[in-house]
């Protein structure tokens, strides 16, 4: 059974190995490239695979120096070395000074100075008064002649030499010219070499055995192409196994974000349950963005909601009538809703100025309007606050608000809603009301739903929209307000406990993200990096 | 939120019995109140219950006697009742009188005041009235603008108080804290609640002052009160509480508010008479503390309508009891008398809500709502999970970004200016500053931050920008866009010029293109994507320049396109 699933494995660069050598055979990567025709790279991983495998093992290994022609070096075989090309300048041309030299071989002043220097030492050229170089004796040349040898061999070698082969002449001069590091700027690069000896181990032969017993050969078909289908070749041929649990391969798929997959779910959640989606503008006036909600422009509970102001314009042209001398009145003295209003000069300056939206409630009371009775209506707003950005505050954040507008809508069934939500919207199983405040309802509850993971806490507030809220914007009939907090759910079906996470800007961190969407089921796990 | 911090003793004390945590958390609710800590280990006489208070407009639970009141009253089903409030026509005989002088009228001119007598002031109760003074005049007294409170060791002072105004220059007096005498300008420039408050009186030519009938000087509302008369400590007997503001009847609630707690705690309460050279909406002489509330009533039907619960008159009277109010049935209506401490009626509903808390929470059951009504999304909802699913298909992972960000990565990373852009005017960091004009540069900072992912990477989100508009009523408007991005090796003009032709093609379009001139991409290889000849979007491949102001070296090909234009 063990050798089964090892032979399913086997790769046929392994395969020849096998069957080509026995157990106690000396193996190198240059003995399977000359008997085996494998390339080096191959040769290696073939030892690799085996070693892995249990089926061989290293023997030896040493380390010796090889040079390797660079680029650079291949140029100077085929163009000539700087000194050759000035010897060769100055048998055309006489005697030139060094500008012209470098001039008319294209060489920089510093390249062209070392190579006078070593001709002139070896009495090949010779500088006079005039600082012009002449020609002595080519013959005297004998540095550039080796050079030229040992690129010509090492050409022929495929690039290689070993430092072995090289006799001490030879490789005084490589020591002089080679480089170990940056070698661009010379002929020939040095480097160490190990040489790895190895064997396939007893338990090999097992395995071999198996593989000759099953005439496996190491030349069965591997991918298989278009060629093989259309010429019907297959059907003489015998199918490699492919090792069918190595890792495979990352994809990157294209994918929906996962937090805003949440929110597309609540989304379609409150649809189910009969609300429309409204949506609006980024940029409020303090009209709609606390006035209409019946928020005095002097009072603490304005407090709550720090905003940002826009630069420029800094007032809208105009607020929409007759819901602004209806809400003035109210504020002033109730106007016709029956409150006697905060008693204050509502200042019709203020109300125009511009600011980011601070509440989703504001939607609602958009709406309020054009509602129709019986209506439910939502939407998942962007709002912006004055908060220090931290693990817990984002300067701008989605809230998610409604309202529910019927002739006979009322405390209980608000609560009916926030059960609804409880239960559909956050997979709670136990929920609780208790007493709230918010500026704009009266009565107000909170309701805190107790979750499977994190325990009990506050889901959302909601209330019956105060007549001072409703009336002045035209509606008769009770509204039911209510807004859900459904970040932390949104963490914790995400695996994140950073809400700065949601707005994730690493590619990969978002790539990767798993998210488990049934309502308040945690991700099947935090995602994990490749 | 105000939160509180009440002594554990005094606490109990007043409430009348001893609670756990958990009975208190189950409690605290009816006051709309929450436990914020309660560290039990040190001596009982100095532990304190942090306590977090979310109705702002019942300052009455901001201190130590008033939450201790409300849970009494709701566990009990008994309204407190005070004999020393004077009403309308029926002042209280007072022993104290202070003179309100016309020069204060245009400055800050209402004043209200008491007398608190019978026992040496304790520790905790002296926290305790701090706690609230700071409360009070912070919260509900709008920094001090429309409250701020005074406590004086009355010994000291000499009848009757004047209370006037006078050049800045015209008076001193050693400040709190302070040995030296200063003059009024002197004290709002350099002494420490002068520089915090001072702006109350920016642009007043005459500053309040409180003096005594020998001129020593009490206060110099609202800022500071003197270092002898105005220094109250531990032990002191007779007190006087004093509030000066702009709104008499803030005032009036807020000595009412202290009254009482300080007659909870078994203080005798005298009260001051305030004499008006001026008249005001409570006339020109009035005796503190003085119940100026009117009677607040409600239709019963309403009541049972709007909870949903047939609820019967009298279970609403016992039910308001319980939240400290006495009522009156007069046929169909129930009149209800606000307690002194509150004045938190501006309509009926507001009974409701007084009438669901007294009857308790736990007795409304939730309702199945029963109208039947149609859900939907909206369009541009429906056509971005439309565009989205499209993208996705292609290869491409949605992102979702935060709206606001600073100059730098908006613009000047962008090669933009700042024309057409809605800016902050109180940023609290230059990080958030701008509201996004742009989908791309949000996109360019994920890719300027995953340079270590596998590539490619090819993203996308669609949210709304904003920007600036001069023909709309708000100088603004906001657009629903997609924006994308692919970033590799091999990115070009053509992938892009491809991915639209695509997304265009299954989104049911035509379009053209045109030469663009947007000094985001390079040019020559960015266009302008036209629907029916409007401009609708831009994509191409983004300037070298762009990049390099990012660090991102991978070539990089990006558009945005106008979600809404393909609704009109």
């Amino acid at each position: 059974m063990e050798v089964q699933s090892l032979l399913r494995g086997l790769h046929p660069l392994e395969i020849k190995v096998l069957l080509y050598f026995a157990p106690g055979d000396v193996l190198s990567a240059a003995r399977l490239i000359t008997e085996l025709a494998y390339v080096e790279g191959q040769a290696n991983q073939a030892f690799a695979w085996l070693v892995a495998k249990q089926l061989a093992a290293e023997t030896s290994r040493s380390s010796r120096l090889v040079y390797e022609v660079t680029p650079l070096g291949v140029s100077w075989l085929e163009q000539g070395s700087p000194e050759e090309r000035i010897v060769k300048l100055l048998r055309e041309q006489g005697a030139l000074a060094m500008p012209a030299i470098c001039q008319a071989i294209g060489m920089e002043q510093k390249d062209a100075g070392t190579a006078y220097g070593k001709l002139a030492k070896e009495g090949v050229v010779t500088m006079d008064a005039e600082k012009r170089v002449s020609l002595l004796d080519a013959h005297k040349a004998l540095r550039s002649r080796l050079l030229r040898q040992i690129l010509a061999r090492a050409q022929a070698e495929g690039g290689l030499l070993e430092e072995a082969s090289l006799v001490p002449e030879q490789l005084a001069l490589l020591a002089e010219v080679a480089k170990k590091r940056g070698a661009a700027d010379a002929p020939f690069r040095v480097a160490d070499r190990e040489t790895v000896l190895w064997s396939l181990l007893p338990a090999a032969a097992e395995v071999t055995a198996v593989l000759r017993a099953q005439g496996v050969s190491g030349d069965e078909l591997g991918a298989i192409t278009q060629d093989i289908l259309e010429s019907g070749s297959w059907k003489n041929v015998s199918f490699r196994t492919y090792n069918i649990s190595s890792r495979p391969a990352r994809l990157l798929p294209g994918r929906h974000n996962p937090y805003v997959q949440f929110l597309d779910s609540v989304k379609d959640k409150l649809v189910s349950l009969g609300f429309q989606e409204f949506d609006g503008g980024l940029v409020e006036t303090e009209f709609w963005n606390g006035d209409a909600l019946f928020m005095p422009q002097f009072h603490a509970a304005r407090d709550i909601h720090d905003v940002y102001y826009v630069a420029d314009p800094q007032r809208a042209k105009s607020i929409e009538e007759p819901y602004l001398s209806r809400v003035a009145a109210t504020h002033e003295n109730g106007g016709n809703t029956g409150s006697r209003g905060w008693r204050y000069g509502f200042d019709r300056d203020f109300t125009k100025r511009l600011v980011l939206r601070s509440q989703g409630t504001v939607l609602s009371a958009r709406q309020l309007p054009t509602a129709e009775v019986p209506g439910k209506y939502f939407g998942i707003a962007r709002c912006f606050r004055y908060d220090k950005v931290d693990a817990t505050h984002l300067s701008d954040f989605y809230q998610t608000e409604g309202i529910v507008l019927g002739e006979d809508v009322s405390l209980r069934t608000l609560l009916g809603f926030l059960e609804m939500f409880a239960v559909e919207v956050a997979g709670a199983k136990e929920v609780k009301y208790v007493p709230g405040y918010f500026p704009f309802t009266e009565p107000s509850v909170e309701v805190h739903i107790k979750h499977p993971v994190l325990g009990w806490f506050e889901l959302g507030g909601a209330g019956i929209f105060r007549p001072e809220v409703t009336e002045p914007l035209g509606v008769t009939v009770p509204v039911l307000a209510w807004g859900i907090g459904i970040d932390r759910m949104a963490l914790m079906a995400l695996g994140l406990n950073d809400i700065r996470e949601l707005f994730s800007y690493d590619i990969d961190s978002v790539r990767l993200r798993r998210a488990g969407l049934v309502p308040g089921q945690p991700a099947v796990s935090a995602g994990k990096k490749e | 939120m105000p939160k509180i911090d009440v002594n554990e003793e005094l606490f109990f004390e007043l409430l009348g019995e001893k609670l756990d945590a958990a009975a208190l958390e189950a409690l605290l609710p009816v006051a709309k109140a929450e436990l914020d800590g309660w560290d039990q280990s040190g001596p009982a006489a100095d532990r304190v219950i942090k306590i977090e208070l979310n109705d702002t407009n019942r300052p009455d639970l901001w201190s130590t006697a008033g939450l201790a009141r409300q849970l009494r009253s709701w566990k009990r089903g008994v309204a407190p009742s005070y004999d020393f409030f004077s009403t309308e026509g029926a002042p209280k005989p007072a022993g104290f009188a202070i003179r309100v002088d016309r020069s204060v009228e245009a400055v800050r001119p209402f004043l209200a005041a008491f007398v608190v007598s019978g026992k040496a002031i304790v520790d905790a109760m002296l926290r305790d009235v701090i706690q609230t003074q700071e409360k009070l005049c912070w919260n509900f007294g709008r920094k001090r603008r429309s409250v701020s409170m005074g406590l004086y060791r009355i010994d000291l002072i000499k009848w009757p108080v004047r209370y006037h105004a006078v050049r800045p220059d015209a008076a001193s007096f050693a400040p709190l804290a302070m040995d030296e005498p200063m003059d009024l300008a002197r004290i709002l420039k350099e002494h420490p609640k002068g520089k915090e408050f001072g702006f109350i009186l920016d642009g007043c030519a005459v500053y309040p002052l409180l003096s005594g009938a020998d001129d020593r000087i009490l206060s110099f509302p609202p800022i500071i009160n003197s270092n002898d008369l105005g220094a109250v400590q531990v032990g002191d007997h007779d007190l006087l509480v004093e509030f000066t503001g702009s709104d008499i009847l803030a005032l009036a609630l807020s000595a009412n508010i202290v009254a009482c707690d300080f007659a909870d705690s078994g203080y005798a309460i005298k009260p001051v008479r305030v004499d008006y050279d001026f008249d005001t909406p409570l006339g020109r002489s009035v005796v503190f503390p003085y119940y100026f509330q009117v009677p607040a009533t409600v239709d019963a039907g309403r009541v049972s309508k709007l909870l949903g619960d047939s609820i019967s008159p009298e279970l609403m009277q016992a039910s308001l009891l319980r939240m400290g109010m006495v009522s009156e049935l007069h046929g169909q209506y129930v009149r209800a008398m606000p307690p002194p401490y509150r004045n938190d009626f501006l309509h009926a509903v507001d009974l409701v809500e007084d009438v669901m808390i007294g009857r308790g929470m736990d007795s409304f059951l939730p309702q199945r709502p029963h109208d039947f009504t149609i859900g939907r999304l909206t369009p541009i909802e429906q056509l971005s999970r439309q565009a989205k699913d499209l993208f996705v298909g292609l290869g491409y992972q949605e992102m979702i970004y935060n709206y606001l960000g600073s100059r730098k990565d908006y613009l000047q990373r962008m090669n933009l200016g700042e024309e057409g852009v809605v800016r902050i005017s109180n940023p609290m960091t230059e990080n958030y500053e701008i509201v996004r004009p742009s989908i791309l540069p949000c996109l360019l900072q994920s890719e300027a931050v995953s340079s270590k992912a596998p590539y490619p990477h090819r993203i996308f989100e669609a949210g709304k920008v904003a920007f600036l508009d001069g023909k709309a009523n708000y100088g603004t408007l906001t657009r629903q866009r997609l924006g994308f991005l692919s970033a590799h090796p091999a990115a070009d003009f053509n992938e892009a010029a491809s991915l639209m032709s695509a997304a265009l093609y299954f989104l049911g379009h035509d379009y053209a293109v045109a030469e663009a001139d947007d000094p985001r991409f390079i040019a020559g290889r960015q266009a302008t994507l036209l629907l029916r000849g409007q401009p609708v979007g831009i994509f191409g491949e983004l300037h070298p320049a762009v990049l390099a102001n990012w660090g991102i070296t991978m070539p990089t090909v990006g558009g945005e396109i106008d979600l809404d234009a393909f609704l009109a």
